[in-house]
């Protein structure tokens, strides 16, 4: 633990303006008011740095690279300077008995006040066999470390609702990090990656208000996934003018139009890819022609098919006199309307075709 | 490496209206409402226009609207930002880039002088600490 956050960054020749842009940027991405940009900016630069034990249980690392390979090193890297990352089994050097060590010691030495992120699903078939670290469960490891966890972020659709592990027909019995722990405040993180300034977010709320940010029925940070990738889409005017693309090389797709018909789970996905973008602020599924897969939804990948169109509501000349009137009404209506059809669909395990694709 | 060095192009491009939403005239009143209250209470205040649905031909039809004015503040920190005041004094047309130069964040700011660009209390006594080594090397 070193001094307050903003001489870590001076010495790294990171200037206080710079601190501030990247707080301006973040605050706004919360949605929090302007001025909360120069209170966070504030806040943070005086924190201590709080000790972070970051578990990976059944994933692809995605989670992690989505992080790392970030387009800015210096900002988004800055959740590195954030925090005291005392475990990370990807990044850090130690290995074996050693980084065991190192994750005892922390949670040892900081019990009841280090952030615990877990990215992965726990896998509970044959005795949680089927991911082990050290010789020893996910399961196992899970429980020991959240017990003197201040608080658990699950990073990544397979932490937060146990993701493509937990995909029909679920062979190692993957569950989430909340059905495991109850007793602590969990905040999900989810996505297929999620998005590395989410996870900032957090921490920086953390920091700054000394609490977790407000959550979801869904445990999300209402913040980044307040609303729909829909109600955010520079595609929804076309939307509400009723212009849909038909096929990925026709005129609509041509001109921008939404891309409902074409399957886009916009409408029911909460997350923030419409304002914070990928790649740098670059571009994001639905900028670059393709609908959202729904990726940080739980059981998105048994959700009925990536190219299906989902349903309208039984009347639709009363639905679009309702979107013309209401619109973000109708974008939340639409999604309680699918909710019911992803949980159909689960239970049918309907298997995607070359008709899907095709159609 | 900028997006416009891959050489992509659109075939074909489409005849007609180039993509006006709609959503960018209410936004002046919401700048009008602003000036009226940094005016009365002298509160600084912000549109966060990364965040709305805006196409680009909305964004480029404001900035148009609210025209240049006499200062434009370019702020080197990982990346440019610009901080340039609009043809009505008080409106600034905020943008922060990264190191690629993609835009990170955009704002419409209306304030005498934006936050960013005054210099905080503890840099300036760092400053002074600098200027009173200069001075004992004399």
């Amino acid at each position: 633990m070193q001094g307050p956050l903003i001489d870590t960054l001076a010495r790294q020749g990171v200037s206080r303006r710079t601190f501030l842009k990247y707080c301006a940027t973040l605050a706004s991405m919360m949605a929090l008011p302007p001025a909360a940009g120069l209170a966070m900016a504030e806040a943070m630069a005086a924190a201590r740095r709080p000790s972070v034990i970051w578990l990976p249980f059944q994933e692809c690392t995605g989670c992690t690279e989505s992080f790392t390979r970030s387009h800015s090193p210096t900002l988004e890297g800055m959740i590195f300077d954030m925090i005291s990352l005392d475990y990370q089994e990807t990044l850090m050097a130690a290995a074996g008995h050693q980084a065991e060590e190192a994750r005892h010691t922390a949670m040892r030495d900081n019990a009841g006040k280090y952030l615990l992120v877990i990215d992965g699903s726990i896998p509970l078939d044959q005795g949680g066999a089927y991911s082990c670290i050290g010789g020893r469960s996910n399961l196992d490891i899970l429980k020991e470390a959240a017990e003197g966890a201040a608080a658990i972020i699950a990073m990544g659709t397979c932490a937060a609702y146990g993701g493509i592990p937990k995909a029909n027909p679920n062979p190692t019995g993957a569950v989430s990090v909340s059905d495991i722990v109850k007793d602590k405040p969990i905040v999900n993180i989810p996505g297929c990656p999620p998005i590395p300034v989410v996870m900032t977010g957090v921490l920086a709320h953390y920091l700054t208000f000394g609490s977790l940010p407000e959550l979801d029925d869904k445990g999300r940070p209402k913040a980044f996934f307040g609303e729909t990738i829909h109600d955010r889409c520079y595609r929804r005017p076309f939307y509400d003018q009723g212009k849909f693309a038909k096929t990925f090389d026709d005129e609509g797709a041509r001109r921008g139009w939404c891309l409902f018909e074409l399957g886009c789970k916009g409408p029911v996905t909460y997350n923030a890819c419409a304002t914070v973008k990928w790649n740098g602020g670059t571009s994001w599924p639905v900028e670059s022609g393709h609908g959202c897969l729904g990726c940080s939804e739980p059981d998105f990948w048994d959700a009925g098919g990536f190219y299906k169109a989902l349903s309208l509501p039984a009347d639709p000349l009363k639905f679009a006199a309702a979107a013309a009137v209401v619109g973000t009404g109708a974008g939340v209506a639409i999604g309680f309307a699918n909710r019911s059809k992803k949980g159909g669909a689960k239970s049918a395990h309907e298997t995607t075709t070359l008709d899907d694709l095709e159609k | 490496m900028k997006l416009d060095v891959i050489p992509i192009h659109v075939a074909d491009q489409p005849p007609g209206e180039p993509g006006l939403s709609g959503n960018a005239p209410p936004l002046l009143r919401e700048v009008a409402e602003q000036v009226r209250r940094l005016l009365e209470s002298g509160e600084p205040s912000a549109i966060d226009l990364s965040a709305l649905p805006l196409t680009p031909a909305d964004l480029d039809w404001l900035q148009e609207k609210l025209g240049a004015g006499e200062i434009a503040v370019t702020l080197q920190a990982s990346g440019e930002s610009t901080l340039n005041e609009t043809a009505c004094p008080g409106v600034w047309w905020v943008t922060h880039r990264n190191e690629q130069g993609v835009v990170t964040s955009q704002f419409i700011e209306v304030a005498f002088v934006p936050e960013l660009v005054k210099a905080h209390p503890a840099d300036v006594a760092i400053g002074l600490e600098t200027l009173e080594l200069l001075i004992s090397d004399l």
